[in-house]
């Protein structure tokens, strides 16, 4: 799990990213003018005796960024279309590879792995030994359980205190209202969220061929049909399906990144860092 | 409905099968794990019930298709219920367009007059009435015309130089009658002259018509009748030249008939011969007409006799006949024995032979086998040896060159034949047979030959041997033959073996005679069927021919000597009576003409051309009318109306009607079939 996410970030991000947020560093940064609240501490009084000016001092701040990553668990994640990399195993790839590019930066991460409710939460760390928990928990999570995406991420709203990026990654099999309740809850406390849909090929176009007995991985609901029959209706609602998440996503101002598990992890480290830099 | 083999309908039971299947039948579905099947269940519902629906509907097609063939081999019939209410008036009319309507007198021909007649009737018609019209001479039938129809249909009629053909249509008036009509008024009007070629048509109907009202008109001149025709004409011979023909020419008419009657060759005319004839008389009559010499080759003369004008009908004072005059030839004929007496019978019949055939000279030369030489071969064009003997090995290559110049080796055998000789003949492909071991045995040769139109013998010889009762001459003894694998055996003995063999060597040919040329072994050539036997030998005779037809049959031009030109075609280009060109098959020695359109000449195109004269059939022309009596008589019979008709049709018909329904079973099959596959496919989608 280290190897692949170390590969997977230093093969293709090898500079550090900006954090997006002005604090307390030592790395100046910007002036700008004093208004009325500011704290006098900032004050630059070499300016002000210069120029006579009430000048405030601005830092970049480096590492005062939490990441929560939230990895869907639930058993529909188990779900490998055409026996390659199941979307928990793409999921878990993913996370590692964003704790270590968080981490590599001193930006606080904290794991949460959830199914019908958190199952585990690693509290947010930028310590650099914080990686190994986070990739010691991602290596030993097993998919149990069905989805309540919606209760998990009220859950987390009312949990975290200090706001920061929300790193939802999920096939996003719950309502879909529930969903967007849970997401609006979170960008409500003001945190930047990004979903990372994660889908099976098979889940995206249904290539079955032949008479074909479903089985639900959650419900173990069956289900008898020939897909070539209804490959077209499948594809339309999905389709629908995907168009309504990225609608509702992109109106609540949430990064939505559709993931195919057949192709490569590169695609969702892109979309995270371009997040991040339009957080600059 | 019923059905006339029943049994078949036991075949339906293997509808069974499909149903079986249907029920043993479950798809095999290949288990997989998913996570979006909401996004399916709306889906899956449309598609089970669709799959449902197809298998059943593959289930029904196929049991229907299993039901059909049983129920089609089952001949179902359908029974129709009598309706008189839905009958309708339905006319049959019977027009007599034969040769003989043409007759003309004082108040115009009877065509016409008929024509009129049955204007008159279709006019006096319902307006919804039907009509079905059949012209007698041509047996054409036009059905389902409406009033304007029928009119215009009479009006375009036309005649036929043919005689009337009434079993035509009085079968098909049973026919749509009573497939199509059962239940209309069904009325039928005959318009004739009623020859008595046609009127005895009528009289030998066996099975009467159930009509509903019959009509019919003798179209009769109410005065005398005046015609005169040449019924037939036959070519005696050519004699210095002259072309001798006899012609039998009768008064067909009450009127007495004095005529003239010529012979023409396109630009020659024979002199006219005064024909005198009273009342119904017949009269042979002999022309002359110069053709001249025969020449080296086959010619064709179009002789066109012609009776002078005088009566009421044209048409039949004309003959055609064609004749063809065969070109004179000379044979050159070596006579090889192995004595000089052993020939002598052979010889002695074939002097006769040539005495008696007026195109064929034979110039016969004997010689001894041991002293035939190759310059005898070059000679000849026919060498007859009385044995195979070692001579001939000698001058097998000379006989290879004779035989490929089409020359012609007859070869008999005796006892003891050279087999060192005979062999090698026979390895050089020369002798049609190979000779063996002598049996003593009596034997006798078959009646007949094995082919009746055999090529490279004179069939007709062939015949006459028959006639000649050639199996009741004993033979003493022959030899066992082996038949070269291109030869034919064209006679065989009682008991198997072969008597003559035949082996064609490009225009040459061999034979093999399985008896010896003198008593020794048999005594053909001492019987009075030895002329007949050389015959056969030789090959085909020229002979004058005469080529006519009457308009029914069907005209066959003799290719004959010009058979070289047609080789390697199989359709020839012919010019008809009517001017036109037609088509004709060459098959065997003969142009097939199928339709020769009319009467007058038929003949090849180009040069030289082969005629071939097409005449009225004999009697069609004669004019005497029936007794008025017996015309009612024998229409009353033919005819069955009123209480005669149910009598008729009680052994015939029922009740009900039954109508066969194989061709809607065989069109609803070819649909069901069609469709079959059409809905397995479709639903799976």
């Amino acid at each position: 799990m280290n190897l692949v996410a170390r590969s997977a970030v230093e093969g293709f991000f090898a500079g550090l990213h900006p954090s997006p947020f002005h604090g307390f560093s030592v790395e100046y940064s910007d002036h700008r003018e004093y208004h009325a609240g500011d704290e006098l501490k900032f004050v630059d009084w070499k300016v002000f005796g210069r120029s006579d000016k009430l000048y405030i001092k601005q830092f970049q701040q480096e590492t005062n960024t939490t990441a929560y990553i939230l990895l869907d668990s639930s058993k529909s994640m188990s779900f490998a279309g055409d026996g390659g990399v199941s979307k928990m195993d793409y999921g878990s790839y993913l996370a590692a590879a964003l704790s270590y590019l968080m981490l590599s930066q001193s930006d606080s991460t904290a794991l949460i792995l959830f199914a019908e409710k958190v199952k585990k939460f690693i509290p947010p760390r930028s310590k650099r030994t914080h990686l190994n928990i986070i990739l010691t928990a991602l290596q030993y999570n097993r998919s149990l359980g069905q989805t309540n995406l919606a209760g998990v991420l009220h859950t987390i709203a009312e949990t975290t205190k200090r706001r920061g990026i929300v790193i939802l990654i999920s096939d996003l099999l719950d309502d879909e209202a529930d969903i967007f309740k849970g997401l609006a809850h979170l960008k409500f406390l003001k945190h930047d969220i990004i979903v990372f849909h994660t889908m099976d090929h098979q889940e995206l176009n249904l290539d079955y061929e032949g008479l074909i007995q479903f089985e639900d991985l959650e419900s173990k609901v069956r289900m008898q049909t020939f897909p070539q029959s209804l490959r077209e209706g499948y594809r339309k609602r999905v389709s629908e399906f995907l168009d309504n998440i990225e609608k509702t996503t992109g109106n609540s101002g949430i990064d939505y990144c559709l993931l195919d598990t057949s192709e490569p992890l590169d695609r969702a480290l892109v979309a995270y860092l371009a997040k991040r830099k339009r957080m600059m | 409905m019923s059905f006339i083999e029943w049994i078949f309908l036991l075949g339906g039971l293997a509808v069974a099968g499909p149903l079986i299947a249907h029920l043993l039948a479950k798809p095999r579905f290949r288990r997989v794990p998913f996570t979006m099947l909401r996004f399916l269940r709306t889906g899956q519902v449309e598609s089970r019930s669709r799959r449902k629906l197809r298998d059943l509907m593959i289930l029904l097609l196929r049991c229907a298709i299993i039901v059909l063939i049983a129920m089609l081999f089952a001949r179902p019939l359908l029974h129709i219920r009598y309706k008189p209410s839905g009958a309708r008036p339905v006319y049959y009319l019977g027009l007599d367009n034969s040769m003989s309507m043409t007759y003309s007198d004082g108040d115009g021909s009877y065509f016409v007059r008929m024509a009129d007649s049955a204007v008159d009737y279709i006019r006096s018609a319902q307006d919804d009435a039907l009509f079905n019209i059949c012209a007698l001479a041509s047996g054409d039938w036009m059905q389902g015309l409406s009033k304007g129809q029928a009119l215009a249909e009479v009006k375009d009629l036309k005649i036929e130089p043919g005689n009337t053909n009434v079993g035509d249509f009085l079968s098909g008036l049973s026919r749509i009658s009573r497939a199509e009509h059962y239940y209309d008024e069904v009325s039928v009007l005959v318009l004739s002259d009623f020859t008595p070629n046609t009127f005895r048509q009528f009289v030998n109907v066996a099975e009467p018509a159930a009509v509903d009202r019959i009509d019919y008109e003798s179209i009769v001149s109410s005065q005398p009748v005046s015609n005169a025709a040449i019924a037939d004409a036959h070519v005696v011979g050519v004699v210095e030249g002259k072309l001798t023909i006899n012609a039998a020419v009768v008064n067909y008419g009450r009127i007495e008939q004095n005529r003239s009657l010529t012979a023409g060759t396109g630009a020659d005319y024979s002199y006219p011969i005064e024909v005198n004839l009273s009342a119904n008389q017949r009269k042979s009559c002999q022309v002359q007409i110069e053709v001249g010499s025969a020449g080296r080759r086959q010619s064709f003369i179009p002789v066109e006799l012609n009776l002078s004008e005088g009566d009421g009908l044209r048409q039949d004072d004309i003959f055609y006949l064609a004749v063809s005059i065969p070109g004179r030839e000379e044979e050159n004929v070596i006579l090889a024995g192995e004595s000089t007496n052993d020939m002598f019978l052979i010889k002695t019949a074939m002097d006769t032979l040539s005495r008696t055939d007026s195109y064929d000279t034979l110039r016969i030369k004997q010689v001894l086998v041991n002293e035939l030489e190759a310059s005898d071969l070059d000679w000849a064009d026919v060498v007859v040896c009385s044995a195979v003997t070692d001579r001939l090995d000698d001058l097998a290559s000379n006989l290879e060159n004779f035989l490929k110049a089409g020359g012609r080796f007859i070869s008999f055998v005796t006892e003891t034949a050279a087999s060192g000789a005979a062999k090698q003949l026979w390895r050089r492909d020369i002798l049609a047979a190979l000779p063996g071991q002598y049996v003593r045995e009596r034997t006798y040769i078959q009646p007949k030959s094995c082919e009746s139109r055999a090529v490279g013998v004179d069939h007709i010889a062939a015949r006459s041997l028959s006639n000649y009762r050639i199996d009741k001459i004993l033979l003493k003894g022959y030899l066992e033959c082996e038949r070269h694998p291109d030869a034919r055996l064209l006679w065989q003995l009682r008991n198997g073996c072969g008597f003559v063999y035949l082996k064609p060597h490009g225009r040459g040919t061999s034979i093999l005679v399985n008896t010896s040329v003198d008593d020794s072994l048999g005594s053909v050539t001492k019987s009075s069927a030895s002329v007949a036997f050389c015959r056969y030998l030789l090959g085909e005779s020229n002979q004058l021919g005469e080529h006519c037809f009457t308009r029914n049959e069907r005209v066959m031009l003799p290719v004959g000597d010009s058979g070289a030109a047609f080789a390697g075609y199989r359709q020839f280009w012919v010019e008809t009576c009517d001017g036109k060109t037609r088509r004709a098959a060459v098959v065997d020695s003969f142009l097939l003409v199928p339709d020769p359109g009319g009467i007058g000449w038929v003949k090849t195109l180009g040069r030289p051309a082969i005629y071939a004269g097409v005449n009225l059939p004999p009697g069609e022309t004669d004019m005497t009318g029936p007794d008025a009596a017996e015309l009612d008589n024998v229409m009353s019979r033919v005819f069955a109306t009123g209480a005669e008709k149910d009598i008729s049709e009680a052994g015939v018909l029922r009740e009900k009607k039954n109508r066969p329904l194989w061709k809607l079973f065989v069109w609803m099959l070819i649909l069901l079939i069609l469709v079959e596959p059409a809905v397995a496919n479709r639903m799976k989608r």
